[in-house]
């Protein structure tokens, strides 16, 4: 779809560069605009008026060809075409202007402020206009220009509009707050967007949706609940409803167009060169109309992707429909194979062990909801541009192209080879040279005392004991500078933490002497269970204690180095815990992890799909890590 | 999986094999044994002296004098410590103690029918257990987070309870399984003769007989909660909701000036209910441990 559209603009792109072949221009300049600050479209979509930062209002066809145009003398704020084929136009220049459908001014009231916008009903009998810094909504005449009445909305306003049928006023303010009135200017509600608020749209049904600077469209109901909210790529400058409020254009500062249904789905969407500044979806939403930041209008035709979006409904509907069937018609054959067959009886045993599977409900519904959905999902959202709120679309493995042009993934993956090394090392050797060490010991209760001894660090929580080292680094107060000091080396002392240099290796350095408890514990249980005869024969014939160590020891403790050295992988490479504490990936990317970067991914940039690849990419590590061991053991007991 | 030559106890120590020579040359490879144990058993607990010995000093003594001792003793660092830290503890310890009690409960009963029922689907079901040990948290970490978000149990007591729950019932599973395979059978039979109902004999046979196994998952349990970061961090943002792994985190964070004395006292208290839960079931939690480690 979005790749026939692309064809299209193309297509109207070359027929744009030759102005005499083409009959209707999509796409038109208006030379020294601007910004185009506003559009409005006539009910009957054959004319559209233009206002631009360039001073300029123009009025076209549909088709593209000048009707007329006029210059203020300041900033064109706000055009409004009327049902009657009148324009009236609102400018910085504090003048409110009308035209009748020929281009022929009909009257210019001065205003005596900066008017900063103007929206009407189709029928015009409802008629506002702002003014710079004021709180007023001021309500006028089509005919003559004259003020009716105001509306105070307490707050400075920022943007305006009314509903096609008049019956809504919307007014942003400043402060973040839409108000929204009814034709008499009466605050019915007043409620809070996200943030600074661009640009509003109100529907027939008083639904409202904002665009925020902070880059996000939001969709209010009548109540001012809100309801759906998205976000996009640069702050929302325009939004723009159909009559209904079923569909909603957006556009952003990057250029960026974008069609939305009132869920928030996004239905099309399409980028320019230069800023997106301005948006209008005529009544039923067949066309769109798109401002840039440098005077070009474009046109959409759109209602093919509104069409099309609606028969979408119903034809998931139907599939639905007919999945089920199918679900049905297949259980159904089974069953009468397993009659023919006579297997039926696998009913009754699940009716006679109805309260084993109750009892195993509470476990599986938490199984599977908690673990089994989640996993899912990071392997399925791994394929997705995925952040919350917004549409997730489908990116095939951009996710994963992506990583390896993520300098943060491909130090991180230096980094994280540096850690395997050294924690498979740190995992063996020393609770290996400890266990022996106690094994050898002659009094049992000094075996008991010292293994106890060892295992007392248990006692501090894991974080309170990264937190201690972290201060053990402290470049002025720590433990290690202080003690190079007391022994002379004062010039050795050093910010360990914060030299990019030295981190990693003081984060590896962390709990030295490295005696690992479960290690510990592994090794010493598998020296207990070698059999005494086995060394005692050794001894006679003559072998000492090293030769012991190498030949029965080690070999016989093969089976807790593979298990300890699985486990330090496995562990080493989801490990962030103590690098998201004691540095938290700095200083500058020096000890970044993969781990850590799908952390930060989900945490501060709200890119869960990213951090969902990231994770998947370790699950596979992982799983391949465990693979081999598998295949490892298994031969070995063959 | 593991094939492993280990036995299981660690206590069932079979006769030292030193043998007869009982002479000089033994006694000092004892003595150098012991020594380096010794230094070994120091640079281990070195993070954990400083710790105790820090917390007794205030800003100005740690500053100027690094290597005295505190003097005069500063107790009052671990009364402010206590008040800051109190309701970051109290919520850990409920978390932990609830989550554990509720894989306690879900693993006795699944460990029990996997280990003595017969059922259909019985195989495919306990796969599906297995399966989910192998698969990694950081595959599951984001992704459980936007469930429960949007479930709308982030930033409640739930979001730590059914997580700790749901991850620790696995693993429980598997343990109560193979220590309750180990039941006679015959046991379970008799009573049934004498007419107890099924709820009966698990209630008055299975569990009392499990004591041992239920109490090192607890302790295991209740540890793990205890100590973990992430997942809190991730999922609860309200102060009064936060627990004890996060809040230390957050104490430099809180006062302008880093009160380090008040710090290491506060790390210190929050290694309270950790000596606790061990001093009680060291055994347990060792036991857990490497049985975990070698069942595996």
């Amino acid at each position: 779809m979005r790749r026939t559209f692309r064809m299209f603009l193309m297509l109207t792109m070359i027929l744009g560069l030759l102005p005499q072949a083409a009959l209707a221009k999509d796409k038109w300049s208006i030379d020294g605009a601007g910004d185009i600050t506003s559009i409005s479209i006539a009910q009957d979509g054959s004319r559209l008026a233009i206002g631009s930062h360039g001073a300029k209002a123009n009025v076209y066809s549909s088709d593209g060809e000048p009707i007329f145009g006029f210059d203020a003398k300041n900033v064109v704020t706000g055009v409004q075409l009327m049902k009657n084929g009148d324009l009236i136009v609102s400018s910085d220049d504090r003048h409110l202007y009308a035209f009748d459908a020929k281009g022929t001014k009909l009257w210019d009231k001065n205003m005596k402020l900066q008017i900063k916008g103007i929206s009407a009903s189709l029928d015009g009998l409802v008629t506002a206009v702002f003014t710079q810094r004021s709180e007023n909504v001021v309500f006028i005449d089509p005919a003559t220009g004259d003020p009716k009445n105001e509306a105070n909305t307490g707050a400075i306003i920022k943007t305006i509009k009314v509903s096609p049928n008049g019956k809504w006023v919307a007014a942003a303010s400043s402060d973040h707050y839409i108000h929204l009135m009814n034709e008499q200017g009466e605050v019915l509600r007043k409620f809070g967007a996200s943030g600074q608020i661009m640009s509003i749209a109100v529907s027939d049904q008083g639904e409202t949706a904002v665009g925020t600077e902070s880059k996000r469209v939001e969709w209010f109901d009548q109540d001012g609940k809100r309801q759906h909210s998205i976000s996009t790529r640069d702050s929302a400058t325009h939004v723009s409803y159909t009559a209904d409020g079923k569909y909603l254009a957006v556009s952003d500062l990057s250029g960026y167009f974008y069609l939305l249904d009132n869920k928030g789905k996004q239905l099309w969407e399409t980028k320019i060169n230069g800023q997106g500044r301005n948006v209008e979806l005529d009544t039923d939403g067949r066309i769109l109309y798109a401002g840039t930041g440098d005077g070009q209008v474009l046109k959409y035709d759109v209602g093919a992707i509104v069409s099309k979006a609606q028969k979408q409904g119903k034809v998931r509907m139907g599939l639905w429909a007919a999945a089920s069937l199918v679900v049905i018609a297949a259980i159904w054959l089974g069953l009468r194979m397993m009659k023919k067959r006579n297997r039926l009886g696998v009913f009754l045993d699940i009716w006679k062990s109805k309260w084993v599977y109750l009892g195993l409900a509470p476990t599986f519904i938490l199984l599977l909801t908690f673990l089994y959905f989640p996993a899912f999902s990071g392997l399925f959202h791994s394929l997705y541009k995925w952040q919350p709120g917004t549409r997730t679309t489908f990116i095939g493995l951009d996710n994963f192209r992506r990583m390896f042009h993520d300098p943060y993934v491909v130090h991180g993956i230096g980094n994280l080879l540096i850690l395997i090394i050294t924690g498979l090392v740190k995992t063996i050797i020393p609770p290996l040279i400890v266990a022996e060490l106690i094994y050898h010991l002659r009094s049992k209760r000094m075996q008991y005392g010292f293994r106890t001894a060892f295992t007392a660090s248990m006692v501090i929580p894991g974080v309170a004991m990264l937190l201690v080292w972290q201060n053990l680094y402290d470049p002025n107060l720590g433990l290690f500078n202080n003690f190079l000091e007391l022994i002379g080396l004062g010039s050795w002392a050093h910010g360990w933490l914060g030299d990019p240099k030295t981190a990693l290796w003081a984060l590896i350095f962390m709990g030295f002497p490295f005696v690992g408890i479960l290690q510990l514990l592994v090794f010493y249980a598998g020296l207990l269970s070698i059999p005494v005869e086995l060394v005692e024969s050794a001894k006679i014939d003559g072998a000492g204690l090293p030769r012991i160590i190498r030949s029965i020891h080690l070999p016989l403790l093969a089976g807790q180095f593979k298990f300890l050295i699985i486990l330090a992988l496995i562990g080493i490479v989801q490990d962030f815990n103590g690098i998201l504490i004691v540095t938290g990936g700095g200083p500058m990317d020096s000890t970044y992890v993969p781990a850590l970067q799908m952390y930060y991914a989900a945490t501060k940039f709200n890119d869960l799909g990213y951090a969902s690849a990231l994770g998947v990419s370790m699950f596979v590590v992982i799983m391949i890590i465990t693979i081999i061991n598998l295949k490892f053991i298994r031969t070995e007991n063959d | 999986m593991y094939s492993s030559p280990a036995t299981d106890t660690l206590d069932a120590r079979s006769e030292p094999k030193q043998g007869n020579k009982w002479g000089l040359k033994a006694t000092i490879s004892q003595i150098i044994i012991i020594v380096l144990l010794g230094l070994l058993v120091f640079l281990t607990l070195v993070p954990i002296l400083f710790m105790l010995f820090s917390s007794l000093k205030s800003n100005s003594q740690i500053m100027g004098n690094f290597w005295g001792m505190p003097a005069p003793i500063k107790w009052s660092n671990y009364s402010e410590a206590f008040l800051t830290v109190w309701r970051f503890m109290l919520n850990s310890v409920g978390y932990a103690v609830a989550a554990s009690i509720l894989v306690m409960m879900l693993s006795a009963i699944s460990g029990y029918i996997f280990a003595k029922k017969t059922f259909p689907g019985k195989e495919l079901l306990f796969l599906l257990m297995l399966g989910m040990m192998m698969v990694p948290g950081v595959l599951t970490l984001i992704p459980s987070y936007v469930l429960y978000d949007s479930m709308g149990l982030t930033n409640t007591p739930w979001v730590i309870i059914i997580a700790g729950a749901a991850g620790g019932q696995i693993f429980g599973t598997f343990l109560c399984r193979s220590y309750m395979a180990g039941l006679p059978s015959e046991l379970f039979e008799a009573a049934r003769m004498d007419g107890s109902t099924e709820v009966g004999v698990f209630f008055k046979i299975v569990i009392p007989l499990s004591l041992p196994i239920l109490a090192t998952l607890f302790i295991m349990q209740s540890v793990g909660v205890y100590n973990d970061y992430i997942w809190p961090l991730l999922t609860i943002q309200d102060r009064d909701l936060q627990v004890i792994a996060v809040g230390l985190t957050s104490l430099t964070k809180q006062f302008g000036v880093v009160d380090m004395g008040m710090q290491f006292s506060a790390y210190a208290i929050s290694s309270v209910p950790l000596l606790l839960i061990f001093s009680f079931g060291m055994k347990y939690y060792i036991q857990g441990m490497t049985q975990g480690a070698l069942k595996m």
